[in-house]
């Protein structure tokens, strides 16, 4: 784990398991995220044709994996509203594997109808399907600061 | 102050409650922006439902009081709205225990229905 970032281990804060992001701040990030993915992507459509959309996926992975894989653990989208994406079982950075497969867990979380969005309303860590199959757990940063961004 | 009923998976209802006021905007808002809502993935793929199927149709028609076509969408709709409006209303409940069987029973039930609703069953 990387000195520079604070990032206690999940049972640090102020309740039995830790401060987690809420949802309200989750979905703004998301949109937030959305917005930049599909305008990049349009973009790309819209100069290189049939091949731009192709590269949709592409952009999409690299994008998630990159951000939430760097030390920070944060797209654009979370970075605005403070908050990150750490490993559950560290309470450090995720790494580019794990990230990536954040990323395809999004797919599983998406198939039906969101339903693995919506988990984290359920949930006692406020975990997706996509954090659990990650293991990672999504902070606020005035509990686990991030000193550099994406870092 | 905490609702408990016998329980045992304690639900965050500040939350929810966020959910809940973003879902009934967007019910609200629907009919009036022409959006069709988001297609379900399972079913664009595969042709079966999932639990949720119905539930964006069935959010819509319980906000503007169409509620035979919401339950012939999906029954929990009409639930999910009534929570909603309940929970904006009454802030002081914080948090509510219930037990842990309600999610997944009523995930099934909700996925029975509609597989009889698109004739899978």
């Amino acid at each position: 784990m990387s000195s520079e970032y604070s990032s206690p281990a999940p049972g640090a804060g102020t309740g039995p398991s830790g401060p987690r992001a809420d949802f309200g701040t989750r979905l703004g990030a998301w949109l937030i995220d959305v917005v930049i993915v599909i305008v990049v992507e349009f973009v790309l459509a819209a100069v290189l044709g049939t091949v731009g959309r192709g590269l949709g996926i592409i952009i999409s992975l690299g994008y998630y994996t990159y951000f939430e894989g760097s030390p920070s653990g944060q797209t654009v989208g979370k970075h605005l509203l403070n908050i990150r994406v750490i490993d559950f079982q560290t309470g450090g950075p995720l790494g580019y594997g794990k990230a990536a497969l954040r990323w395809v867990g999004r797919i599983v979380s998406s198939i039906p109808c969101f339903l693995g969005y919506f988990w984290m309303l359920w949930d006692k860590e406020k975990q997706t399907w996509h954090d659990k199959i990650a293991t990672t757990v999504v902070v606020p940063t005035s509990a686990y600061p991030v000193t550099a961004w994406p870092g | 102050m905490a609702v408990t009923l016998r329980a045992s998976h304690v639900v965050e209802l500040a939350d929810v409650r966020i959910a809940g006021g973003v879902m009934l905007a967007a019910a609200a808002a629907r009919p009036l922006v022409g959006s069709p809502g988001l297609p379900c993935p399972l079913r664009t793929l595969t042709g079966i439902p999932c639990p949720l199927c119905g539930m964006t149709t069935s959010v819509t028609d319980t906000v503007y009081l169409h509620l035979g076509h919401a339950l012939a969408a999906n029954p929990v709709g009409i639930l999910a709205v009534v929570v909603a409006i309940v929970l904006l209303v009454n802030r002081r409940v914080q948090r509510v225990a219930l037990p842990a069987w309600v999610l997944p029973v009523g995930l099934a039930a909700m996925w029975v229905f509609e597989l009889f609703r698109f004739r899978v069953l």
